[in-house]
């Protein structure tokens, strides 16, 4: 995790942590936006009455990285069903802290996932390479 | 699989089958198969005049028109002689089995029709690397449609034959990660010191291929192999011929092999994801049974 | 290109695969469903496991390759009918299409193949590696038991063509659980497991050959016999021309050898009408089994149903198969409608495509000019996404 990111990352721990007030937690410092922003990176936490929305902008820094973004984004939509905060009935209970660091997790997995993803492809397509060159 | 095959294993399968029954003593079939390969290719196994002893295999290739004119035909006469029969309808080539009369050395005869495509391939690249050896650079450039939008071209100088591709990517996220190859692939000189130089250029035609009809779009690329005498000596250039010709399908084959990695990598992580996203779910202490009819299930004990 | 070539069909079953370009009568390849990799002894869940930096993952073996390969581990992505393991089934594609059909999946169709009580989902994710992945123009996922219907209608005039009827599907080899698929066009079907045991055979035979030698055996002494007690008196009577020998020969030592078939050459296939003879848990036969499917469908259609009883697979490939079946059913069913004014016409439709019934059914749908209105398009795929998959419009008058 790069040195810009981690404080980044704690500010969305904080401003979520204070979002999330579904539970019966009554506050008067809650704001309605909070937009902690790094760079390219960037997430917006809204919350209403009976749910909290975050989005999170991924960092995309080149044209694969594009696409693979765009891949697994994809991908993820298409399992959503299996993502039990994505639904239309709350669930009673769920621990707020967990899912906080749910969140955190997704972040600081979702781009090194994506580097990593790049630097494989890379690394095929130097192997594919060097495999057909090798036997002329 | 790294590199693909070059044999086509339908035909060689079938032959040998139908060449092993009929040694064994057992009684011949009718036999009518038609299969594809790469780049449009069809083969048709059939029996020739109904006759089941006679087994007829045909190749059609839609740019058999432009071989020949680098003399295809001169090629396959001399690899398959004495069993090349009048083509059969709506094909180009026809080679002949007769089950009554085996030639001795059946597993390479069947090897070889097994390389049928490969060896209509191979002429124009044979013509071209005789041209480089003779010094001969008064030869237009051999221009082959071998796919709808496709295009070879092979050209020869006293010192080098060079051979064009250019192919084109069906969706739009291949043309990133074909980018990702092909550069690669120029830069693969450092991995060996007998591979041919690698020129590709996206979008546009290579600088000899500009005021020809070569197409200029989005997703096409052009990639350039610059062999020299090395490559197109007698001694490699089988070789050489066998890794060129199916150049397209290894880049191809592998783009889709990346995409199949990355699902896996993605279904990793996103197993991964629910799995710290499924902690933050409190536990279900009940353990009401529900019946199909939505009824609570009570035990009673 | 497209619509010039031949479409590629390919059948991936529990335990065999069938692959082949459409408009032939057989599949090119009858593959195991079996894929080797190698697997790495690092700590973490499979998934993560294999996640490789170089090209690890390109490393593998299909079919029977799969068995000769040393240092892999064989796995089946498979599992009663069913998908279990998708990395597994995906690299399983990429070799059938580009080893053993040799196509770019650029330029052809594909028919693939799927059980009756498939999910939505396994489609989406079907259709998710075929369009992503590989790039195909055009995909349409059959039933199995509706292509073996289709493959039935070679046999019929066309006004017999119909797509109600009730399939029974029994595969060859590997697998000894035996699937009963129940099938009509209108009402979901009945999926029933029957446990049943191939036909073991009890004499001295190489272990590591046992499997082999027994399918021989199957296919080429067994038969279905009319009635148990007299066919054990006839061999009794003159063994000499019934008791056969199977003579083989051991694929390591070379050393032929001999295995006596007697009893079993319709004690094996027995099974099908006395599951009870190989496992006492089992005891509704064959035909009771088909019966009671019938009954369970709505009035209207079982006239139809009983009228085509379709078999599938090598497993139904026993001489008399279909005969001591009708028999059976139509002896169930004449005893239970004495009073009923028109008898009902039961009817097992016995092909000579039976063997790979599903595959010569998806061979022939994808040949026709109808089969590329009916497939789902890449252009589809990109508009609307993988959800144009979920439903099968064979069921479409259920919804």
């Amino acid at each position: 995790m790069s040195a810009t990111l981690k404080p980044y990352l704690t500010a969305v721990r904080h401003t979520l942590t204070a979002a999330m007030c579904l539970d019966n937690f009554s506050s008067q410092v809650v704001e309605r936006h909070n937009k902690p922003e790094v760079e390219k990176e960037k997430v917006l936490i809204e919350t209403s009455v009976n749910s909290v929305r975050i989005s999170i902008a991924v960092k995309q820094a080149d044209e694969i990285e594009k696409i693979l973004c765009k891949k697994f984004m994809r991908f993820m939509m298409m399992r959503a069903e299996n993502f039990i905060v994505l639904r239309r009935k709350p669930i009673e209970g769920m621990y707020k802290h967990k899912l906080v660091d749910f969140v955190i997790h997704f972040m600081e997995e979702i781009d090194k996932e994506i580097s990593e993803m790049k630097l494989a492809v890379n690394a095929r397509a130097r192997i594919v390479s060097e495999e057909f060159l090798k036997r002329f | 699989m790294i590199l693909l095959e070059i044999n086509n294993r339908v035909v060689e399968e079938t032959l040998t089958l139908k060449i092993k029954n009929a040694q064994a003593g057992l009684k011949n079939e009718s036999i009518d198969i038609t299969v594809a390969d790469f780049d449009g290719v069809l083969y048709h196994i059939s029996n020739l005049n109904g006759d089941k002893t006679k087994i007829r295999t045909s190749i059609s290739l839609k740019f058999y028109k432009q071989l020949q004119e680098h003399g295809a035909d001169d090629l396959l006469k001399k690899e398959y002689g004495p069993y090349l029969v009048t083509p059969e309808n709506g094909y180009n080539v026809s080679v002949l089995l007769d089950l009554e009369n085996i030639p001795k050395n059946w597993p390479d005869f069947v090897k070889k029709l097994g390389l049928l495509k490969r060896n209509c391939f191979a002429s124009v690249f044979e013509k071209y690397f005789d041209f480089q050896e003779k010094g001969d650079e008064e030869q237009n450039r051999a221009v082959i449609p071998y796919r709808d939008d496709e295009t070879l071209y092979v050209e020869a100088k006293a010192d080098r034959v060079t051979v064009v591709f250019s192919t084109r990517f069906r969706d739009e996220d291949d043309v990133i990660i074909g980018k990702v190859f092909m550069q690669e692939l120029k830069e693969g000189l450092r991995a060996s010191h007998t591979a041919p130089p690698v020129l590709f250029s996206h979008r546009e035609p290579p600088l000899e291929l500009q005021n020809t009809n070569a197409k200029v779009d989005n997703n096409v690329g052009y990639v350039t192999f610059v062999l020299f005498p090395r490559h197109t000596a007698r001694n490699t250039r089988d070789n050489t011929i066998n890794l060129i010709h199916m150049f397209r399908h290894y880049l191809h084959y592998h783009i889709k092999c990346s995409k199949a990695y990355i699902h896996s990598r993605m279904r990793a992580k996103t197993s991964d994801f629910l799995k710290v996203l499924n902690r933050a779910r409190p536990e279900n202490k009940s353990t009401d049974k529900k019946t199909i009819t939505g009824r609570t299930f009570i035990r009673r004990d | 290109m497209d619509g010039k070539l031949p479409a590629c069909v390919i059948d991936v079953g529990t335990g065999y695969t069938k692959l082949g370009f459409a408009a032939n009568k057989e599949p090119q390849f009858i593959i195991p469903s079996a894929i080797a990799i190698k697997e790495t002894a690092k700590v973490g869940d499979t998934t993560s496991r294999r996640l490789n930096k170089g090209v690890e993952d390109l490393d593998f073996y299909i079919g029977d390759e799969a068995f000769d390969a040393t240092g892999y581990a064989v796995k089946y992505p498979v599992r009663h009918g069913l998908v279990e393991d998708w990395d597994l089934m995906e690299k399983f594609l990429e070799q059938c299409i580009f080893k053993y059909l040799r196509a770019e999946p650029e330029d052809h169709y594909f028919l693939l193949t799927e059980p009756p009580l498939n999910t939505p989902e396994n489609r989406e994710y079907i259709a998710e590696i075929m369009f992503e992945s590989f790039n195909v123009p055009g995909l349409y996922i059959a039933v199995q038991a509706v292509l073996a219907l289709a493959a039935s209608w070679a046999s019929r005039s066309i006004e017999e063509r119909t797509l109600t009827g009730i399939v029974i599907d029994s595969g060859d080899g590997l697998c000894d659980r035996k699937l009963y698929k129940a099938y009509s066009n209108r009402w979901p079907q009945h999926n029933l497991f029957h446990s049943v045991s191939s036909t073991r055979e009890r004499d001295r035979h190489p272990p590591e050959q046992s499997l082999e030698t027994a399918k021989a055996i199957k296919e080429k002494y067994c038969y279905i016999c009319p009635d148990i007690a007299k066919e054990f008196a006839k061999y009794d009577t003159d063994p000499a021309k019934w008791m056969k020998k199977y003579e083989g020969v051991n694929s390591v030592t070379k050393h032929p050898f001999t295995v006596d078939v007697g009893y079993e050459r319709f004690l094996g296939p027995e099974i099908f009408f006395h599951p009870e003879f190989s496992n006492p848990d089992f005891t509704i036969p064959l035909s009771q089994i088909v019966d009671d499917v019938i009954q369970n469908c709505p009035i209207d259609v079982r006239r139809p149903l009983y009228d085509n009883i379709v078999l599938s697979g090598g497993s139904t490939m026993f001489k008399d198969f279909s005969r001591r079946l009708q028999r059976d059913i139509k002896r169930t069913v004449d005893a239970r409608l004495k009073l009923s004014p028109k008898p009902i016409d039961v009817q097992v439709v016995s092909h000579h495509m039976q063997r790979y019934a599903v595959w010569f059914g998806g061979s022939m749908l994808a040949s026709t000019p109808e089969f590329y209105t009916v497939c789902h398009t890449k252009e589809d795929y990109e508009e609307y996404g993988p959800s144009i998959c979920r439903h099968n419009p064979v069921f479409g008058t259920m919804t």
